[in-house]
């Protein structure tokens, strides 16, 4: 138990290391990011500032202010939980991606759901079966791996939405609305997943304890589900920062294409109007979302393969590995 | 500077019209007149009736805030009109007509506007319309704080206000302004509840309170925007089809940021009308026998090439006008808009009041012209066709960001069609950014632009030598156009107090500048409205050039 509260600080530390960096960094892109920021917080399209209007506004964003002095207050700032104002939407960054975050987590966790789902269902039904049945699974897998989500999101409303016309466009209220996006943005997932699974699975099938399970008269369904499944597991847990990026990264396109709330749509904006602040505020989330998954995953190895508890090399493996 | 409209993920927007210009191709039928009335709300038939929800599909601009002093975006007065009132009506034909203001008296010298303000009206929260209300407006569009990127511009001759009775407000300027009251017919000088200024200025953002003919009711922020009819309503507009409270009972705006999903939730009838056609579109709207569609041009500056006119090789006039005669506007207009957009014949839009009808036809497509011009001004052919002068290549950098496809097309065909004058274009892909800062700095020599506003007084933000961007105030001059002439004719513009006298001034200036080709007027940019056929009595808001609720019912 103690390599795992280890295991733990170490992560923790370093986390802290990579959110520093991501603060700084973000400071940095925004006070040498060409351009008067006074200009984009009033600016956008068809504005004509009065200079009184730009004054007001550099006095109260503090632009006024040497960059250490900004800096420091920035990093204060960030250690409150404070990621300054939008200069577009005039509010906390805090406060807009809080409004936002539900709607994104809500399609994030039904796409992982529908991707995970998928995946096993059909790496678990195809695995070492006749030639035919693997080879149609993998080529519809790396058919929708390498099909963008916006163009899976588009068949889907050409279908769905625009020709039977029994699932909604647009919104994000309630299930209906959800199931679209999900597997617009789960699908591409699901291949990727899907295949990776089916191999590992394969490789486990051969293993010695599986050939004597069956020996042991188990019904082939049971082999597959008690015992390969929870080995083959592992790259699944592996990939988990492919996918967890490919979630945050689809629901930008997904949430546009689908007139969603998120923070997809809000950082789409905040790009679009040089609002640095909340773009930069997206970074600081995403690298901490990476930072707990990295943790979580490290946690997930010890449940999924119980010998890293014990053995101290291993465990030792697993830091350096995943580092 | 406007970007525009236009939807960002083009490709996407692309893709998908493709996908579904089959299942599309099944839905064309009789051809049925569009658009033919005098406003959007053509062919109304039968008795306008009471009741539903009307879903516009607007496009991805969504606002980021209510209150329209804050805002300068395009969309404003789509989402803003059903909340908030004006002092002042624009009709079709640019005539200002009594709103909020029952009547208004203007001194001899330009300074002093008194407005007679009407009774009765009353905010969503209950407080009541009058001159400190007025006042209160006022002063929130100049308050620093309030952070107005447009109002407080439009108003910014306004010195002080006296509240002389109840309903009397005496409002004196710094420096006569002619615009004044036309500037005040647009939505984002509308009226904001003096009571939430007052006690809750934070709050005009989020909870927009106003006096419109619908309350706000919920903005789901990357969503839609929600609102309720106002039963209390009897104030609408003086060019309104009814009177008392609108027909509808709420009214939803969509925000739809793919052009063709916009466009498929219209044919699929999940919205009744969309804002934003996307041009390629509107044939198979005129083609649905369910649809209907309607535009109105805005008023303004038309969008256009900007040339650098502070430095070579734009300091010449002559190579301004040899450029100008060298691109075929028609053919770059019509192909990137489908032919949806007019042709600009001018300096200021059709659509604005004091638009001079003169300098039509005056910008024309003439090669051979352009080539004896550039001949004159001493550029002699090189080698390889790009003209030379003592030594100098006749070359111009072209900035462009690339956000708005159809902005970079344009860019492109002018190119190709400078080259075959001799004049070699660069263009450069920069961020909106450097872009700004470089137009601001007149680093640069070609860039494009619109700017929309329900005044020939536009000129004078576009083109007065007052308006060029210095290290202390960064001005809308982009062309950097510094001519005694044009701003003699735009200031004694601004001073007129009388309509004929500043509709000659104005007159003169767009002829002047077509003389002087800072820049190369493209097109007039229109509203694209498109609806489903039982929605009834769609109208304009013509200060901007947006469509508008108030009379609009659904014939079901």
């Amino acid at each position: 138990m103690n390599r795992v509260l280890r295991l733990i600080g170490w992560r923790l530390l370093a986390g802290a290391g990579v959110l520093w960096g991501a603060a700084t960094l973000s400071f940095l892109v925004i006070q040498f990011t060409p351009g008067d920021p006074a200009q984009a917080i009033v600016g956008g399209e068809n504005a004509a500032p009065t200079p009184e209007v730009i004054a007001q506004v550099t006095r109260e964003y503090g632009l006024d202010r040497p960059w250490y002095e900004q800096y420091l207050s920035h990093l204060g700032r960030v250690l409150h939980g404070d990621l300054g104002t939008s200069y577009r939407l005039h509010e906390p960054v805090t406060q807009a991606i809080g409004e936002q975050a539900g709607a994104t987590v809500e399609l994030a966790l039904a796409a992982a759901v529908v991707a995970l789902t998928l995946s096993v269902a059909v790496a678990l039904a195809t695995a070492r079966r006749r030639r035919w049945v693997r080879g149609a699974a993998s080529g519809a897998e790396l058919l929708v791996a390498s099909t963008p989500s916006f163009w899976l999101g588009i068949l889907l409303l050409t279908v769905f939405s625009f020709g039977l016309r029994i699932l909604p466009a647009t919104g994000s209220h309630g299930f209906r609305s959800l199931i679209l996006p999900a597997f617009a943005l789960a699908l591409p997932i699901a291949g990727v997943l899907g295949h990776v699974l089916r191999e590992a699975l394969e490789e486990v099938l051969e293993e010695p304890f599986i050939v004597s399970a069956r020996t042991r008269g188990l019904a082939d369904l049971t082999v597959r589900l008690r015992h390969a499944l929870r080995h083959a597991l592992t790259p699944l847990v592996t990939m988990s920062g492919y996918w967890v990026g490919a979630l945050l990264g689809g629901a930008v396109i997904t949430e546009t294409l689908f007139t969603r709330q998120g923070i997809g749509r809000l950082l789409i904006s905040a790009v679009d109007a040089k609002d640095l602040p909340v773009v930069l505020g997206v970074v600081l989330l995403s690298a901490g979302i990476y930072v707990l998954v990295n943790l979580v995953v490290d946690l997930l190895y010890l449940v999924i393969d119980p010998r890293l508890r014990e053995v101290p090399a291993a465990a030792g493996r697993v830091v350096e590995g995943a580092a | 500077m406007t970007r525009g409209t236009p939807s960002r993920p083009f490709l996407l927007s692309a893709l998908l019209t493709l996908s579904l210009a089959a299942s599309l191709a099944a839905c064309g039928g009789a051809v049925t007149g569009a658009g033919a009335g005098g406003g959007a709300g053509d062919g109304a038939s039968g008795t306008p009736r009471r009741g539903g929800t009307l879903v516009l599909g607007e496009n991805g601009d969504e606002p980021a805030c209510l209150d329209p002093h804050q805002l300068s975006a395009t969309n404003t007065t789509v989402v803003d009109r059903p909340i908030f009132d004006s002092l002042l009506w624009q009709d079709p034909a640019g005539k200002l007509h009594p709103w909020l203001a029952s009547s208004w008296k203007v001194s001899p010298d330009g300074l002093t506007y008194t407005f007679e303000l009407r009774h009765g009206v009353k905010f969503h929260d209950g407080s009541a319309w009058n001159a400190e209300a007025l006042k209160a407006n006022f002063e929130h569009m100049r308050d620093p704080a309030t952070k107005s990127p447009l109002a407080a511009a439009y108003i910014a001759p306004y010195k002080d206000a006296e509240v002389t009775g109840e309903y009397t407000l005496e409002v004196r300027l710094a420096t006569p302004y002619s615009a004044f009251l036309n500037v005040l017919a647009q939505s984002y000088l509308g009226m904001i509840s003096a009571k939430q200024i007052k006690e809750a200025p934070q709050t005009t953002c989020e909870h927009p309170i106003g006096s419109g003919p619908f309350v706000f009711g919920k903005w789901v922020k990357g969503q839609n925007i929600t609102y309720r009819r106002n039963p209390d309503y009897t104030w609408g507009p003086p060019g309104a089809a009814h009177t008392g409270p609108a027909y509808l009972d709420g009214l939803e705006i969509r925000f739809l940021a793919e052009d063709a999903t916009r466009y498929n939730a219209l044919a699929s009838g999940e919205v009744n009308v969309i804002d934003n056609t996307p041009p390629v579109n509107v044939p198979d709207v005129k083609s649905d026998p369910g649809l209907r569609f309607a535009s109105i041009e805005r008023p303004g500056h038309p969008f256009s090439i900007w040339l650098n006119t502070s430095r070579a090789p734009f300091d010449d006039v002559r190579v301004r006008r040899a450029i100008t005669l060298a691109v075929d506007r028609r053919a770059i207009v019509d192909s990137v808009s489908f032919g949806q957009w007019k042709v600009a014949g001018g300096f200021v839009t059709p659509s604005t009041p004091d638009y001079a009808g003169d300098p039509e036809g005056k910008i024309s497509h003439d090669e051979a012209e352009a080539n004896r011009l550039l001949d004159e001004a001493g550029w002699k052919r090189g080698p390889d066709g790009i003209r030379v002068k003592d030594g100098r290549r006749l070359t111009a950098v072209a900035l462009d960001t690339g956000a708005v496809p159809q902005n970079t097309q344009i860019l492109v065909q002018a190119q190709a069609a400078a080259a075959k004058a001799g004049l070699q274009v660069k263009i450069e892909s920069v961020t909106s950014q450097v872009q700004s800062d470089r137009t601001a700095s007149g680093d640069f020599d070609i860039s494009v632009g619109i700017w929309t506003t329900n005044t020939a007084d536009v000129l004078w933000i576009q083109y007065s030598s007052a308006n060029i961007t210095t290290p202390d105030r960064r001005g809308q001059n982009t062309t950097r156009l510094d001519d005694p002439e044009l701003d003699r004719l735009l200031d004694d513009a601004r001073k007129a107090t009388d309509e004929k006298t500043r509709a000659g001034l104005y007159t003169r200036a767009q002829a002047r500048l077509i003389d002087l080709a800072p820049a190369i007027p493209l097109y007039n940019r229109p509203s694209l409205v498109s609806r489903q056929s039982t929605v009834q009595g769609l109208g304009w808001d013509n200060a901007y050039g947006a469509v508008n609720f108030y009379d609009t019912w659904l014939d079901r």
